[in-house]
């Protein structure tokens, strides 16, 4: 232990002056988002370049200092001073781990803790979700850069070893026959944990492989100071975790995600309804040189009263008689509505130029993947700068814009994760006689049964801000809240019939 | 005297170029051991994976006969290492390095480093970047020798120091020489001459000799040869004669394996009567020479 903080010591004297940038940059994001939190309705001001720019700089002073930390002692080499002098290499690896902790960890966990306290949020109930965020935060943005600073032995070297998959993984991408550039930000977004829903699954999986790579990284480079296997190691992680956006099927993650639900309602009746006779008929019809659109009206029976249910995901599947097969990739649908619950879903394949020439009818075998919802609960909220608790949502206030006359707002804050329900809001007259929805799209993100107490984000404070213009005067606002009861998997199979010509009325998409 | 450092069938390879091949060298306790090559012998090499600092291909090598790959934080403790390419703390002043190094030896003697700091006169509050490389070289040597330790590894230590400053550290490694055992790899064979005790010759490699220095000096001689007569160039030379010269009537060359009656019957038996024979005493560096032009040619 001596020797350990002996090291920890050096490291301090040695880079006191980017220990006091790091430290400073926290300061000052902890500055910006609490001045944000005395104007809790002024959502304009909470995106300024200012926050943008300490949102920035956070990360980079800390790889800055990771790196010159364990570049104090690189590993790779043979003219390094202290490799040949009696250092413990479990004394070193220590050493660096509580440099990070105290300059990294501990500022930001105090940041984090003053801005979540500045936003009114109980300390003691968000203690988990604070603790988390560091695990999550240490895992996206400390793990990686330790791990490459301990195969390499400058700042240069680290910059060339994060830059070089990158450039190889979007070269990899841009010769793949199936590369999007949307893959590219749903890689990234991905990544960091942005991916709504049951996506946590995949990120938490990623999340698990850096972990344990960065882990075996430092144990065997601190150890035995192997750095070509090392390396080789880490390129099989980076490898790894490019491939869990292909190899870990939606399925598959919905049925994680669906196993750690608690359902609360019976689900065993409900069943879809694909002959509607008369109220619709699937369509199957041409659109453009070789696409074929298919439009499916179904109807969602045996729900248990007072729920209601979300599509999530769909896949599907066409075939024609002589046995040939497409599967889609491009679907959309609406929700189940109404007191009838009937609802369309439309997809499509590119096969009208065999279904043409073969004259053959089209069948679809389709699962849908939904969430069902019950126990609705409101919360009133009153005009006026005092926040209102709203259970697994937050704080909420809402305000009569001083400066914009007719105009009204709602905001709800969240401290470390998303709601882990359906928010909508309204505003409404004291009398009741009138009311209105805000952004009735609003809650249309994925939910899923997320265990974990915090979401991975660098700022501890997420918003959900509505505005709405009125000349009707409304007396306060309304949040409602739906929880997510549990996942249902339901098949169908329907005859498309043959594929008619194009139809310019059902060329339209059906918004999800 | 016990083996205090050793190798066992020790090769090294990089991609396809064998650095050192099925190496076995002994270094007694209390020697003052000089490994000496041409460059890419494999000196450095050697001395590198004594450290463990590189990893061998094959064999092993051990110090305090424990396997070098496993040499604790304790072992080096009792080894004092420097190297001419060396990466020293830049940052810091030569009074902190020598402070932060302290707590890391268990027997450490503040005097004595305060001495040596002294001895080599260096300044304490200038940074190590700010050195020249005699002087890093001495605050390499004073960190070394502060905690007096048994084991003293020099890897080229005089490369690229002013005769005052190869004094001064040489003084200082003598200090030392008669409690430790010191392996030392160098080029300047005039400054190994004047305090090893055994030579280790490598080449390509290969460890073509390792003997006392006294023994070594004693059995390679100069032999120059006027003969009475002109004669021929013998057809066959003994194995031991190196460096062969031969005019009309001198004969020159280099017995590596000298003893006076024998080589003095050998003359006589490849040349007959000759007029006269001088023999001389070579020193290390011409023994080195005649050594490194013997391998070229045989290769």
């Amino acid at each position: 232990m001596s020797q350990t903080l002996h090291i920890f010591k050096k490291d301090v004297r040695h880079l006191r002056f980017e220990i006091a940038i790091a430290v400073t940059v926290a300061a000052l994001f902890a500055f910006i988002e609490t001045k944000h939190a005395l104007r809790p309705v002024d959502i304009a001001n909470s995106s300024t370049p200012a926050s943008y720019l300490a949102l920035l700089l956070l990360p980079v002073t800390w790889w800055m200092l990771i790196g010159r930390t364990i570049h104090d002692e690189a590993l790779p080499g043979d003219r390094q001073f202290w490799i040949t002098r009696p250092y413990s290499w479990r004394s070193l690896l220590s050493a660096k781990l509580i440099f990070i902790l105290a300059f990294i960890n501990l500022p930001m966990l105090i940041a984090q803790a003053v801005i979540v306290h500045a936003y009114g949020f109980s300390f003691a109930v968000e203690l988990p979700g604070l603790l988390w965020s560091q695990v999550l935060l240490t895992i996206i943005f400390v793990l990686p850069i330790l791990a490459m600073s301990a195969l390499t032995n400058s700042f240069v070297q680290l910059i060339a070893g994060i830059l070089t998959p990158c450039v190889i993984a979007l070269a990899l991408a841009g010769l793949s026959f199936n590369f999007r550039p949307q893959f590219i930000l749903i890689g990234v977004a991905g990544g960091l944990g942005l991916l709504n829903g049951h996506e946590w699954v995949r990120s938490y999986l990623i999340f698990l492989i850096i972990t344990v790579a960065a882990a075996a990284i430092l144990f065997w480079q601190y150890s035995r100071r192997r750095t070509i296997m090392a390396r080789g190691f880490a390129v099989a992680a980076w490898i790894l975790v490019a491939m869990m956006f292909y190899l870990i099927s939606w399925p598959a993650i919905y049925r994680i995600d669906s196993a750690l639900s608690r359902t609360h309602v019976d689900l065993s009746s409900a069943h879809l309804v694909s002959d509607l006779g008369a109220k619709g008929m699937p369509i199957a019809f041409r659109q453009g040189a070789d696409y074929v659109g298919v439009q499916i009206p179904l109807q969602l029976k045996g729900l248990p009263a007072g729920t209601s249910a979300r599509i999530e995901n769909l896949s599907e599947t066409f075939q024609v008689p002589d046995g040939t097969t497409w599967k889609s990739d491009n679907f959309s649908w609406e929700n189940p509505k109404g007191p009838d619950q009937q609802f369309f879903v439309q997809t499509g394949f590119y096969g009208a130029a065999y279904l043409q020439r073969n004259d053959v009818p089209v069948k679809v075998h389709g699962t849908l993947y939904m969430t069902v919802f019950g126990n609705p609960h409101t919360t009133q909220v009153p005009f006026g700068e005092r926040s209102v608790p709203v259970p697994q949502v937050g704080l909420c206030s809402a305000t009569e814009n001083p400066d914009r006359q007719n105009y009204y707002s709602v905001i709800c804050n969240s401290a470390f994760r998303s709601p882990a329900v359906l928010v909508s809001y309204r505003f409404v007259q004291s009398n009741g006689d009138s009311s209105t929805e805000i952004d009735p799209l609003a809650g249309r993100r994925q939910l899923s049964f997320f265990p974990f107490p915090a979401d991975l984000r660098i700022s501890p404070v997420s918003h959900d801000f509505k505005m709405s213009y009125s000349i009707v005067p409304w007396d306060h606002a309304i949040v409602q809240t739906l929880e997510p009861l549990g996942h249902i998997q339901l098949d169908f199979d329907v005859d498309a019939g043959r594929a008619r010509m194009h139809r310019s009325d059902n060329n339209e998409k059906i918004r999800p | 005297m016990t083996d205090i450092l050793r190798t066992i069938d020790l090769s090294k390879r990089f991609s396809s170029t064998v650095a050192l091949d099925h190496l076995n060298m002994i270094v007694p306790e209390h020697s003052v051991y000089g490994l000496v090559g041409p460059n890419g012998a494999g000196k450095t090499t050697t001395i590198k994976i004594l450290m463990n600092i590189l990893q061998s291909s094959e064999g092993t090598a051990e110090i305090f006969g424990r396997d070098s790959r496993r040499l604790s934080p304790h072992d080096f403790t009792q080894i004092g290492y420097v190297s001419e390419n060396q990466q020293m703390p830049e940052w810091m002043t030569v009074e902190y390095f020598m402070n932060y190094l302290k707590p890391f030896y268990p027997n450490w003697d503040s005097a004595r480093a305060q001495e040596l700091l002294r001895q080599f006169d260096l300044p304490l509050d200038r940074k190590i970047r700010n050195l020249s490389h005699g002087m890093k070289m001495k605050a390499a040597l004073a960190s070394s020798l502060a905690y007096r330790p048994p084991l003293i590894i020099l890897d080229e230590p005089f490369t690229g120091l002013d005769a005052l400053v190869r004094d001064e550290f040489i003084a200082g490694v003598l200090e030392c020489a008669e409690d430790a055992t010191i392996l030392i790899s160098s080029h300047d064979l005039s400054e190994i001459e004047t305090f090893a005790s055994h030579i280790g010759y490598l080449e390509n490699g290969r460890l073509q000799f390792s003997e006392e220095m006294t023994s070594l000096t004693e059995r390679f001689r100069e032999i120059e040869i006027t003969l009475t007569n002109p004669v021929q160039s013998p057809a066959s030379w003994p194995a031991a004669w190196l460096n062969k010269e031969q005019s009309a009537t001198v004969v020159r060359f280099v017995d590596s394996h000298f003893d006076q009656e024998r080589t003095i019957a050998e003359v006589h038996g490849m040349f007959g009567a000759v007029q006269q024979i001088n023999v001389s005493s070579m020193p290390l560096r011409a023994i080195f020479v005649t050594l490194a032009k013997a391998g070229r040619k045989a290769a």
